[in-house]
């Protein structure tokens, strides 16, 4: 017994080791059950109520910079908008001559940006609502640019949201003009990707990507960027999209959770026939 | 006894820190990992067991804070790593002489590249984005902030022990 223990003595730093590392694997393993959701949901809270209470500490450098692009935006949607009303009171009379079902309107709930998390590909941020204010996981994230991402964890009164530039992250997406459709991928770097896209279709630098209908997270029309490079490698079936994102994830302080829930009936049918 | 609960303190301190206020230092996306900075001053300081036990206990608790779904024991295991190999650094004859030199700064670039390898390898397991890339990206530059924001204590134990 005395020869065990010199033993474990001996060899302790390797042994504590090796439990360590086994810990660690056991929890890569199974990480995703109800106990452990509960310990992440009390972790939120704590940490966001400390994000969010010095979240006053303002980055000056920003702010400069920040109000003159504020200034630019609002004379630019200040046009933008008389055009639009235009064309929506154009968009309901030929809805209502087409007989068109008029789609509901999305509800927001804004939130503050408490948290960020950009390092080592991370990728998410802590937002100032959670399910007391009806936010619910995979609900989407945008801005005025645009998507932003997805709820993918919430406490009662903090939400953790997937960005965009985020490995695990997938949108059904679609060329404004030319109706093409792919998924929205991210792959490293500042920019997206849209994939899937065959190269004898029609996109070009410029045009606009926004969610599609093919969704069933993200409801449609919803910006996503703007196509910045179009690359065809020999002998590949797909064309390579490079997307510029339509948000400035840098400068990312208030943000809308969309109030959209996935249709179940949809999701039921979809399912049946294992799609 | 006190040693233990002072480096619990300063780890729960580190920690808020590095989930709160070091976005205020980042460059671009690149952030210092000061935890990484501590579990090897504590590798360093208290040899390969208390750094193996900071590094775990440490990313354990950044993994339960970091609200990313299906990657829990991924800081844990980098950082109990991050730990061990600090380890290798210890003398404990020459504590304050290896955190006052450059072996400190050494010692933090060696285990948070690994650290950085490691997480990286498992974190992009399934994705189109390949591991050392993303280090090349992302893991050099956070290293190197790493290092450099070690060059504080490195000074402030290089003039404690030279005076």
């Amino acid at each position: 017994m005395k020869k065990l223990l010199d033993i474990v003595s001996a060899f302790r730093e390797y042994i504590v080791f090796t439990l360590c590392i086994l810990i660690a694997i056991f929890l890569l393993t199974v990480n995703d059950g109800p106990q452990i959701r509960a310990i992440r949901s009390i972790t939120i809270v704590s940490i966001g109520f400390l994000q969010g209470a010095l979240a006053f500490i303002p980055n000056y450098f920003d702010l400069r910079e920040e109000h003159r692009i504020l200034r630019e935006r609002n004379l630019n949607l200040s046009s933008e908008v008389s055009l639009l009303r235009e064309s929506r009171l154009e968009n309901i009379r030929l809805r209502h001559l087409l007989g068109f079902k008029e789609r509901a309107r999305q509800h927001y709930i804004s939130a503050n940006v408490v948290g960020k998390n950009t390092q080592l590909l991370r990728n998410t941020i802590t937002i100032d609502v959670g399910e007391s204010d009806g936010v619910k996981v995979n609900m989407p994230i945008v801005t005025d640019g645009g998507l932003v991402g997805k709820i993918i964890a919430t406490s009662s009164g903090y939400a953790v949201g997937q960005l965009v530039l985020n490995k695990d992250f997938r949108a059904s997406a679609k060329v404004q003009r030319g109706r093409v459709d792919g998924i929205i991928v991210w792959e490293g770097g500042d920019m997206l990707l849209l994939k899937n896209v065959a190269r004898t279709l029609d996109v070009r630098e410029g045009d606009v990507i926004q969610t599609s209908e093919f969704s069933n997270l993200f409801p449609p029309g919803i910006r996503v960027g703007v196509v910045s490079e179009i690359s065809q490698k020999q002998g590949a079936l797909f064309q390579t999209i490079e997307v510029t994102p339509g948000v400035d994830f840098n400068r990312l302080e208030e943000v809308f959770v969309v109030r959209h829930q996935p249709d179940t009936s949809r999701m039921a049918v979809e399912n049946r026939i294992g799609r | 006894m006190r040693r233990i609960v002072l480096y619990l303190l300063i780890s729960v301190l580190l920690i808020i820190l590095h989930t709160t206020l070091m976005k205020y230092l980042a460059i671009g996306d690149i952030v210092p990992d000061i935890l990484v900075v501590w579990i090897v001053y504590v590798a360093i300081r208290d040899g390969q067991l208390a750094g193996t036990v900071t590094g775990f206990s440490i990313g354990l608790a950044i993994d339960l804070m970091s609200g990313v779904d299906g990657m829990l024991g991924l800081s844990t295991m980098a950082k109990t790593v991050c730990g061990f190999a600090g380890g290798y650094f210890f003398n404990e004859n020459k504590t304050f002489q290896t955190l006052g030199s450059w072996r400190y700064i050494v010692a933090i670039v060696v285990t948070s590249l690994l650290h950085n390898v490691i997480y990286f390898i498992i974190f992009l397991q399934g994705t189109p984005i390949g591991w050392s890339g993303a280090v090349l990206r992302y893991g050099i530059p956070t290293t190197a902030y790493s290092a450099a924001f070690a060059l504080l204590p490195m000074f402030v134990f290089l003039r404690k022990y030279s005076s």
